[in-house]
């Protein structure tokens, strides 16, 4: 049993704006941004509902603690989310975090792989920035369903963050699409293969569609690459107290992924 | 200054205050330190329901959020076994006995035997247990569970094996059924207490794909929206019984504690509000001792059961 240092808190909406089709950008004010790990989520509460009860676990990718903002890129998949969007500045609520386990910096030496499907590019943001913030050098694929779906500011970021690591002077970044209509045609387990061929990697970052992240996670281990990910499940508390979030593990059972996750290691996981 | 007297007695289980937690809404009440100091702001809380072996659960997807505040979980009773809370959380749960939070262990079985067994396990292991709840009411789990609390005949014949076996308070938790002439077998078994109601077996289907939004075609039921049904069942199965109540369902407010205790219900337990409104607790206390003063009475008791019709 570990102390949770899951609290309640307020915060107020900084800006909250569309950056592609169905994926808008939230900034928000809170002073839990100095506290939230990399990988580490929260909980958010949309007011105005109340047929809607549950919140809204969302992954984020920046926070700064010094301004105390932090930066959330969510899909518009649901009621919730619909609600959210609504959200302006200034509006407040309040918010449950930071909530789980985030990621590990690599334990070996050398260049990370990022990967990241759909909705699942927050956390790897957030996980460049860990890289970036460390001088580790990282190459990065980028996967969407269509390019309107792309938020190209976000490439452009995972492009240009700054790196004093010698070996990251050429960093790639692979934009996939599954219709061709930016960057390569095709899944990013295609562009991951094909970096594989090129380059070597001590450590492996991923999250998106777990069909995604189960060939990402098959790559890894084909080339002896430790692998990261970080699940998504429907959630209830969001701090291991209701047991609804379940994720098969490989050894058998479950773990929670709220509180044991989001983050695991690829080959915790039952696939 | 509020100065109403907020103790009541649970079947022997003395809380400070009517606040208790529906098992599995609350982890086993480490996850909600952050929130409040829980061992100095809870009557009671109750654990995760553990059985004497560990239990895996059912697989994913396990929860589905209806659009009428209402959520469906098909959790399906994963614990790790007595031995392992134990070792795990006892520590934990003994600081609360020791802040005067009472703590309610929740036996989970498949069968008589398997009953007696965990409870066995807990008297032997949980000296910090303040008193037992037997789960005879879990719609999620495909034997024991919410058969063996079906007819009054199988509820009573489950409370007659776990009653020699401790002297500690035994509540039984009661599916949403029956409810008076299932409590007056349970009673006359030799119950100390009765909790209910447990969540209402429902269904939600994806028209999409034809299957069910959650693991099994069946789920528990849970949330404000069952609240009114909670307080009739708690009202009937008061009125059938003379041993105390804690009602749950829907629980979100202060008033809805008070409807409660109107009805009935000597404690009252918060459940899925935990999971969206986790910090809730010292408010929903606060504002029901206001309630209290506001009756005009200094003692909640006087309160219990004072529904007028």
């Amino acid at each position: 049993m570990e102390a949770s240092n899951t609290r309640l808190w307020p915060f107020e909406v900084v800006s909250n704006e569309p950056i592609a089709h169905d994926i808008w950008r939230l900034v928000i004010a809170s002073d839990m941004a100095s506290e939230i790990e990399p990988g580490q989520f929260m909980n958010l509460q949309v007011p105005g509902d109340g047929s809607h009860i549950l919140r809204i676990p969302l992954s984020f990718a920046s926070s700064h603690g010094p301004s105390g903002t932090v930066e959330l890129i969510y899909a518009v998949v649901g009621e919730g989310t619909r609600r959210l969007t609504m959200m302006e500045a200034g509006e407040t609520s309040t918010l449950v975090g930071p909530s789980g386990h985030g990621w590990r910096l690599p334990t070996a030496s050398g260049r990370s792989l990022l990967v990241a499907g759909g909705v699942g590019l927050p956390p790897v943001m957030a996980a460049a920035r860990m890289l970036a913030e460390q001088g580790l050098g990282f190459d990065a694929i980028v996967g969407a369903q269509t390019a309107d779906r792309h938020p190209e500011a976000q490439i452009d970021l995972l492009r240009g963050l700054p790196s004093n690591d010698l070996c990251d002077c050429a960093r790639r970044v692979l934009v996939t699409t599954d219709d061709g209509t930016l960057g390569i045609r095709g899944f990013t387990t295609d562009a991951m293969a094909k970096l594989l061929e090129e380059r070597s990697y001590a450590q492996v970052y991923t999250c998106g569609p777990n069909v995604m992240m189960a060939g990402v996670a098959r790559l890894a281990r084909e080339h002896g690459i430790d692998c990261q990910v970080s699940m998504e499940r429907m959630m209830g508390c969001g701090f291991g107290a209701c047991a609804c979030c379940n994720v098969g593990m490989s050894q058998g059972g479950y773990a929670l992924c709220c509180q044991d996750g989001p983050v695991f290691d690829a080959e915790e996981v039952a696939w | 200054m509020v100065s109403v007297n907020m103790a009541v007695n649970l079947g022997g289980i003395a809380m400070r205050n009517p606040l208790n937690t529906a098992s599995g809404t609350y982890g086993n009440g480490w996850q909600f330190e952050g929130f409040y100091d829980v061992g100095t702001t809870m009557g009671a809380i109750t654990c995760k329901g553990v059985a004497a072996e560990p239990w895996d659960g059912n697989p994913a997807p396990r929860l589905a959020e209806l659009s009428g505040s209402a959520i469906m979980n098909s959790v399906g009773l994963q614990n790790p076994g007595v031995a392992s809370f134990v070792e795990q959380y006892g520590g934990y749960l003994q600081g609360l006995r020791d802040k005067g939070c009472q703590v309610i262990c929740q036996v989970a079985g498949h069968s008589i035997d398997k009953y007696v067994r965990a409870t066995e396990l807990y008297e032997e292991l949980a000296p910090f247990a303040s008193g037992f709840e037997i789960n005879i009411s879990c719609p999620n789990i495909a034997a024991g569970g919410a058969a063996m609390g079906a007819t009054p005949a199988a509820a009573a014949e489950v409370m007659r094996a776990v009653r020699p076996l401790t002297k500690r308070p035994v509540i039984v938790k009661m599916a949403p059924h029956d409810v008076a002439e299932i409590g007056r077998a349970l009673e006359d078994a030799g119950a100390d207490a009765l909790s209910l109601i447990n969540t209402i077996p429902g269904m939600s289907i994806d028209v999409r794909t034809r299957k069910s939004r959650l693991s099994r075609p069946t789920a528990g039921v849970s949330g404000p929206a069952i609240h009114a049904i909670a307080v009739r069942m708690v009202w009937e199965c008061a009125k059938a019984v003379s041993i105390p109540l804690c009602g749950i369902g829907g629980v979100s407010s202060a008033e809805d504690a008070a409807e409660m205790i109107l009805a009935g219900a000597t404690a009252v337990s918060l459940g899925t509000v935990n999971m969206y409104d986790p910090a809730c607790a010292p408010r929903i206390l606060a504002d029901l001792e206001q309630w209290v003063e506001s009756q005009g009475v200094s003692d909640i008791n006087d309160l219990i059961g004072a529904f007028e019709c």
